[in-house]
């Protein structure tokens, strides 16, 4: 689904973000990225729905190399891709409802199929009768939801999640993974950038760790370390 | 398609009233750029018809009254077509009743009451006269020459006429089109800073469309309509001071009597409405135009 050849990234000419990684995600799987701040674990996020591109190195998504995809077919790519991230990227002057209808809205899909898919990945990420509530009446976890709602209303085949559980207590981070974990059985890839030991160690799935912008491990069923 | 619509709609009006001091700024601008826009083709085509008489490097007109007989016109002709060292006999033309006829009837366009006392039996013809390079001078001391002929109505020279007025229409020219040009960047500026300011007021959800994949032109859309809408409302009412000031001088220059031939000076109702239905559609698409570069500008998400 996702391959990664020999990609460097460079920021400004001096600062290597990413050195010559390579590896490959398949359909269906889920992988964390592991390391420390600044790693290069949101970058290589950032490569995989093109926000970024490499000095070096090759991006394939579903097929294609994204490097060398026109613009215009950039916006097509992304529809495949939900994004969700740490501080979740809810508009506040909209409701739940209109937050999730909203990635449908604005790429054009026409309002029946908004008033059928809303409400069910409403009761998938277990939002059902909040849809009316606006962000800031909302807890933490609640609104992390509302995002993913959002990156999954339009069914993509990837899930990039950016430290999703980075402004959570232990327990609802828990639950948003166990969400996660529904949506991955779906079939859905999920890629995970993290540095939340717990959550890492109790779900045992395959790791990459980064350090200083190179991969140091890619461990099926791996632990934080 | 329709959901499209609506959410066009309802972003741009959204935006228009987040941001509602800029849009009148920029409304106003381009009201007051546009209106000197449309004022410069005004002036100018007031000039051109005052001046169009003497188009074409005419010198000197020779009016024959209206009784003149066929003999008489050719006998006039002839003593102009004598001094070919001075007056450039190929390009020496004759306005007949019905030419002369059409002429005063562009002129006296804005006094249609004026142009019914002409007709055939009381307007006379003319003989336009072209000097050949150089010879101006001689050609006004021979004009003395045909005043005595028969049938010669009056002969009037364009050095007493045109020339002030030409300079006039230059420096007018010069200070109305300088100040729209100024006055337009202004508006465009203007224009271009309320998108920006909109689009930085939305940067959050520009992000997130981009990040969901709404293309580029479904997120540019509502901000051009917006640039349209504030062309558009700037061009409507820079008509509303187009016609305000044209009724105004209109009305002034029918007021001046006497032949002074001013009366040219007044711009037909078509040229009037032809000007006011190209600078709201200038409005617009400059408006929307400006709009969609500034969006492009801040797009690279």
């Amino acid at each position: 689904m996702i391959r990664l050849e020999n990609v460097t990234k460079i920021y400004n000419s001096e600062v290597t973000a990413l050195r010559d990684a390579t590896f490959e995600v398949a359909k269906g799987e889920f992988v964390f990225l592991v390391g420390p701040s600044g790693s290069g674990k949101s970058t290589l996020l950032r490569m995989m729905n093109r926000q970024e591109r490499p000095e070096k190195g090759a991006v394939w998504v579903a097929g294609r190399n994204i490097n060398e995809m026109p613009d215009s077919k950039v916006p097509h790519l992304r529809r495949n891709i939900g994004n969700i991230f740490q501080d979740y990227k809810l508009l506040l002057n909209k409701t739940v409802h209109e937050n999730v209808a909203f990635a449908l809205e604005v790429i054009g899909r026409p309002k029946h199929v908004i008033r059928q898919q809303v409400p069910a990945v409403m009761d998938l990420v277990g939002l059902a009768g909040k849809q009316d509530r606006f962000p800031h009446q909302l807890s933490g976890g609640e609104q992390q939801r509302v995002s993913i709602a959002r990156a999954f209303v339009n069914r993509p085949l990837i899930l990039l999640a950016d430290e999703p559980t980075g402004n959570l207590d232990p327990g609802t981070g828990e639950g948003i993974m166990r969400l996660l974990d529904r949506i991955n059985k779906t079939g859905t890839t999920v890629v995970m950038a993290t540095h939340d030991q717990r959550i890492v160690n109790m779900m045992r799935k395959r790791v990459i760790q980064m350090d200083r912008g190179i991969i140091v491990r890619d461990q099926a069923r791996g632990v934080y370390e | 398609m329709w959901s499209r619509l609506t959410y066009t709609f309802r972003e741009t009006g959204a935006s228009l009233r987040r941001n509602v001091t800029l849009t009148v700024a920029a409304i106003l601008t381009s009201a007051v750029s546009l209106f000197l826009v449309g004022g410069t083709f005004l002036v100018q085509r007031g000039f051109d018809n005052l001046l169009s008489k003497w188009a074409g490097g005419v010198q000197m007109i020779v009016y024959v009254t209206p009784q003149a007989t066929p003999d008489q016109i050719t006998a006039i002709q002839q003593a102009l077509s004598s001094n070919p060292t001075v007056i450039d006999v190929d390009k020496l033309v004759y306005f007949d009743t019905e030419a002369s006829l059409a002429e005063a009837k562009r002129l006296f366009a804005a006094d249609p009451g004026a142009f019914a006392l002409l007709n055939a039996n009381n307007i006379p013809t003319e003989f336009k006269v072209v000097p050949k390079s150089g010879k101006l001078d001689l050609l006004v001391q021979l004009a003395d020459s045909f005043r005595p002929l028969p049938h010669v109505q009056k002969v009037v020279l364009a050095r007493d006429q045109v020339e002030q007025i030409a300079k006039l229409r230059d420096f007018v020219q010069t200070v109305t089109v300088g100040l729209s040009i100024l006055l337009l960047i202004g508006a465009l500026i203007l224009i271009w800073t309320t998108i920006r300011t909109a689009m930085y007021a939305r940067r959050r959800e520009i992000e997130v469309m981009k990040l969901v994949g709404a293309t580029n032109w479904f997120i540019r859309i509502p901000f051009m309509l917006e640039g349209l809408i504030q062309g558009l409302v700037g061009g409507l009412l820079s008509c509303g001071f187009l016609l305000f000031f044209n009724r105004l001088w209109t009305n002034g220059v029918v007021k001046l009597k006497g032949d002074n031939g001013f009366i040219a000076l007044v711009v037909s109702d078509s040229f009037l409405n032809g000007v006011m239905f190209g600078v709201v559609a200038f409005g617009m698409i400059a408006g929307a135009i400006a709009s969609g570069v500034a969006a492009s500008r801040f797009l690279d998400v």
